[in-house]
């Protein structure tokens, strides 16, 4: 918006749009200054003794020494030469659970996605009797505490034999409230028309929702895919529960193991956290152009 | 055209990273590999949960050792390390459903008045215990078994309380911390101490998150809060008040600090202590091993020594903390997984890992005297201190001043009262004494 | 046969096929569990199995000290983040969007990316810059300015300033982007048609953008609502525990928690989940009928 267009000196008004540049573009940058803090923190933290890190606080230190030797610990698998046993055990764990936490995450974003969208798509292009019904299930379902549903659910997925396999991890939550939501309130927005002209061209119901309204759904998938994505490599309470095995660990429960008294992980811990914000963080920049656009055209609509 | 370029640089870089972490992680590495389970495929399988993985390198050594000795009984077990919180989580969870728990697992101390009650979904282990019952320490076999003296929990050490000495501090400053026998001493100590270091070094630190001195001044007095197994639980005991009123001086006169992050066994604390800020706090024996991880540089500058106790001849220790390890209802072949477990905690050659291993000051008593056993210099901790620990063990043995302070299904309301509430209200805020246990004696009671 | 796979095929049976994923879902893995998570909490639950018991669960909340400070802690931390997470953040997006801005792309990217680390790192993050050590960056700020070093997540005031930072932190660029997002769907001839008229910029701010914003704000307050009510895992991360000095941390889950995992108590557990649940059904519900939002048949028309 422009606010200062009903000032009617030019010349005021170019002063006045420098001045007002100037201060928004500061305010931005120190706003990002503060939010990127923490995070440089943490990373320039992560170069430091961990031991000293987590004793006596984390801050903005420019003056003590930095090393690799954290980072040198980490990857330990991969250079094993002068390490002790220990250092290359935790390293080797270190990637295991980096490897499971992808797999689950890579899984758990396409199955979420796919099946989100057909069953948004159930619920909009069509008109049926229960459609407004099971719409307001969609949104009782995001105001339940999980944990109140949990002994149950762990008792369920025990009985139902998918105790410490993918599936007891990722089937509870395949139906995702926010997700579902948000591919409706895209797909209400597009042309219903598509679908009559799919059908005049002899493609099926199903023909229709994989080849022609798919590909246009773009957007929402790539704004889906990072909260998905983000939701399912951070999650922790619900894995923990359903693993039993410890080569199955994610990389969160595996940090967590570290947090403790016992045994000295610092190191390992501190490194670790910062290099598993990584593949997040990836798919975020690749994905991030289409945030803002799924988003208006999606959940905020209302 | 800039931007398309980026995006499929990151693609390219992302499924780089992960192509590799997989194929790696794929790829058989040399040198040594994680042990998840240990011993034949033809023994009894068995599954152990602990949240401590120190525990269950211990546990493997013992699987082998077990084999080698019983060709017929052959065991395998895999084991699970998890997360302390996580791991009780679970464990409540799988046998409340009544599948999916372990065969074995370990227990924390505090965690374990879940488990008493009548409905107790744990294996009894006083047959499995009877071999090694003589010579263990009571307090501790008590500690881990239901109101009914059944036992259901194989303790790992004692806990033994006792009191670590900077004994560099004092020598800096010439001061005598050996003849303390008494608070009213150690109090005097303290002035000392202040006045030598300009305020600069404590006596002590005092705990907001731990009630590790209320138990000491309850077993000094033979007093307990949570009434034993058939009595009523009462805060407002003497021992308690006098602790906290000699505690609230201490603070008052700049003798003692308040330990960071809540008590000595924390990160913030340990950094404390390696600063020389504080020259003496009283601690359970297995902080040793604290020593030992986190303050290697600190050896040969520290000393131990029993507690000072408020009136002679009054018992000076307890045994504090500590894991039970419980063989549960879900287990198809209990009876040998407790002999395995009470073999493997109990035996000679089990005492013998947990001391030397793990650093604990073992339940059996049979090796305390044992020259071989207990003194060995290349066991670590006979050379870290000062002193060789299982002196100090035997002079509390010899004086038979171990007292026992019972773990309840009241005990977590009560601890968590006092470290969330009433010890940050009397030390850090300074209110009056008998004003915050009677309302700590009000929750206890609507929680009764 | 052909008969079959024709109404398979038929726009009839079709959604139903779509949303056939969900209602088994819906059955399974929420209503079921649900139901007996309700039932629980008029049970004793023990190893042994369940007694009922009625109402007493209920009964002893009512009277129960620490469940009153854990409402009336998360109520507040509820309250505070609606005041700082609503009015901040669309502030913020209305100022990004205004020409004033310059490298708005950046800023975007950047602000998003908090919320991308979890809780987990995020919350260890912060209790390392609050830690009571003197190297933690609050201390080392205090340090810089003559002062001794405090116990910042000892007290109420600066424990909670630790919590309400870190809520910050993480969501305000997410909100942001929801207003942004909300921005560009608003039809710029009204704020064309509000220059012709004279509107100055607050007054234009006043009466088109906030009234337009409203579908957004609606979104936004419905999340905050239930995430500010279930907060557990930042109160866990920031105190290091369930435990905090004089209980300034506890809320209605980490009660919960305490309750149903840690002393044993799942029956007694689930009537606080309920309560929970009831409260923040009820805060919701309030909201909606308030903004005018609640029917949902009005909604899908738009």
């Amino acid at each position: 918006m422009a606010k200062n267009t009903s000032t009617p000196n030019q010349k005021t008004m170019a002063a006045n749009h420098k001045v007002g540049t100037a201060v928004a573009t500061g305010l931005f940058a120190f706003l990002c200054a503060f939010i990127a803090f923490p995070l440089v923190c943490g990373l320039l933290g992560s170069f430091r003794d961990g031991q000293k890190v987590i004793t006596t606080g984390m801050s903005l230190d420019l003056h003590s020494p930095v090393s690799l030797q954290n980072y040198r610990e980490l990857f330990a698998k991969f250079a094993p030469s002068g390490m002790t046993d220990d250092v290359i055990l935790n390293s080797q764990k270190y990637f295991m659970w980096y490897k499971n936490s992808l797999i689950l995450t890579l899984t758990t974003v396409v199955l979420t996605l796919l099946v989100c969208y057909f069953i948004a798509y159930g619920l909009t292009m069509y008109k049926y009797k229960l459609q407004g019904f099971l719409f307001f299930m969609v949104i009782a379902t995001m105001s339940v505490p999980f944990e109140i549903l949990m002994l149950p659910l762990y008792q369920e997925i025990t009985t139902l034999g998918i105790i410490n396999t993918n599936a007891g991890v990722i089937l509870p939550g395949l139906c995702a409230a926010g997700t579902i939501f948000f591919f409706k309130q895209y797909m209400t927005s597009l042309p219903k028309e598509l679908l009559d002209a799919g059908r005049v061209d002899g493609c099926t119901e199903y023909g229709i929702a994989v080849k022609i309204m798919m590909p246009i759904t773009k957007p929402a998938f790539a704004s889906q895919a990072i909260m998905c994505a983000m939701g399912s490599w951070n999650n922790m309470l619900w894995p923990m529960l359903v693993y039993r095995d410890t080569n199955k660990f994610t990389l969160q429960i595996g940090l967590n193991t570290l947090l403790t008294p016992y045994g000295n992980n610092y190191n390992l811990l501190i490194a670790g956290s910062m290099f598993g914000i990584l593949p997040i963080l990836v798919i975020y920049l690749i994905f991030n152009r289409y945030l803002v656009e799924g988003m208006t055209s999606g959940a905020v609509k209302g | 055209m800039k931007k398309k370029w980026l995006t499929m640089l990151l693609a390219a870089s992302m499924v780089a990273s992960m192509g590799t972490s997989v194929a790696f992680a794929e790829e058989e590495t040399e040198g040594p590999s994680a042990v998840t389970t240990v011993g034949p495929d033809e023994g009894t399988h068995f599954e152990l949960w602990s949240f401590v993985d120190l525990h269950n390198n211990f546990y493997a050594n013992m699987v082998n050792e077990w084999n080698e000795a019983n060709p017929d009984k052959q065991v395998q077990i895999t084991f699970s390390t998890y997360p302390y919180g996580e791991m009780h989580n679970k464990l409540m969870m799988s046998l409340q459903a009544g599948s999916g728990a372990p065969d074995i697992c370990d227990i924390e101390i505090g965690q374990f008045p879940n488990y008493i009650g009548d409905d107790c979904p744990l294996y009894p282990l006083t047959d499995a215990m009877a071999p090694y019952a003589d010579t263990m320490v009571e307090a501790r076999m008590n500690v881990y078994s239901k109101a009914d003296g059944t036992r259901i929990g194989v303790p790992t050490h004692v806990g033994a309380f006792v009191m670590y000495w900077n004994a560099a501090i004092f020598e800096e400053y010439g001061l005598d911390y050996k003849s303390v026998k008494t608070w009213d001493d150690y109090t005097a100590l303290g002035e000392q101490l202040k006045e030598a270091s300009n305020g600069e070094v404590f006596l002590t630190s005092v705990d907001t998150g731990g009630v590790d001195w209320m138990s000491l001044a309850m077993a000094e007095y033979g007093e307990d809060w949570t009434g034993g197994p058939d009595g009523e639980p009462n805060v407002q005991l003497d021992s308690v008040q006098k602790m906290l009123t000699m505690q609230q001086e201490w603070l008052n006169n700049g003798i003692a600090m308040i330990s960071t992050d809540g008590h000595t066994d924390t990160d913030g604390c340990r950094a404390t202590i390696l600063d020389g800020k504080i020259a003496s706090f009283p601690k359970a024996m297995w902080y040793m091993s604290r020593f030992k991880d986190y303050m290697p540089d600190e050896a040969g500058k520290w000393d131990i020594t029993t507690c000072p106790v408020f009136e002679d001849g009054q018992k000076c220790s307890f045994g504090a903390g500590g894991t039970g390890t419980v063989v549960t209802n879900q287990c198809e072949n209990p009876e040998l997984a407790a002999e395995w477990l009470t073999w493997a905690k109990c035996s000679e050659a089990g005492q013998r890992h947990i001391w030397n291993d793990l650093g604990f000051d073992v339940c059996n008593t049979a090796f305390w005297s044992d020259e071989e056993f207990a003194y060995d210099e290349s066991n670590i901790y006979n050379t870290y201190f000062r002193v060789k620990p299982y002196e100090v063990l035997n002079q509390l043995a010899e004086a038979d001043a171990i007292g026992t302070v019972y773990t309840t299904t009241i005990s977590p309301t009560i601890n968590d009262y006092m470290c969330t509430t009433a010890l940050n209200e009397i030390l850090e805020d300074g209110r009056d004494v008998a004003e915050v246990l009677q309302e700590a004696q009000d929750v206890v009671d609507m929680e009764m | 046969m052909n008969k079959a796979k024709k109404l398979l095929y038929s726009q009839k049976i079709a959604p139903y096929v779509f949303v056939l994923p969900f209602i088994l879902s819906l059955l399974i893995f929420w209503l079921y569990p649900l139901v007996t998570g309700i039932t629980m909490s008029f049970q004793d639950v023990t190893f042994g199995g369940k007694a009922w018991i009625g109402t007493a669960h209920y009964a002893k909340l009512a009277g129960d000290k620490f469940f009153k400070i854990a409402v009336l802690n998360s109520v507040e931390y509820m309250a505070l983040t609606l005041l700082l997470m609503v009015p901040i953040p669309m502030l913020l997006a209305v100022l990004m969007e205004s020409r004033l801005t310059k490298a708005r792309g950046v800023w975007k990217v950047i602000m998003y990316v908090p919320a991308l680390t979890s809780v987990v790192i995020s919350g260890l993050l912060f209790r390392l810059m609050f830690s009571e050590g003197v190297n933690g960056q609050m201390n080392v700020i205090m340090a810089a300015f003559g002062k001794p070093a405090q116990a910042w997540l000892k007290s109420k005031g600066t424990g909670w300033c630790a919590l309400l930072l870190l809520c910050v932190w993480r969501w305000t660029g997410v909100n942001m982007l929801y207003y942004v997002a909300g921005l560009k769907a608003i039809d710029t001839s009204l704020y064309e048609s509000g220059d012709i008229d004279g509107a100055n910029g607050w007054q234009k701010f006043r009466y088109i953008t906030i009234p337009l914003l409203k579908p957004t704000t609606v979104y936004v307050i419905t999340i905050s609502v239930f995430a500010g009510l279930s907060m557990f895992l930042e109160s866990f991360m920031i105190w290091n525990g369930n435990s905090s000095p004089k209980n300034i941390g506890l809320t209605i889950v980490g009660y919960l928690y305490k309750r149903g995992i840690e002393k044993n108590d799942m029956g007694y557990a689930c009537a606080v989940g309920v309560i929970l649940m009831v409260i923040a059904l009820a805060i919701n519900f309030a909201q909606l009928l308030a903004t005018g939002t609640f029917s949902l048949k009005k909604k899908k028309g738009e």
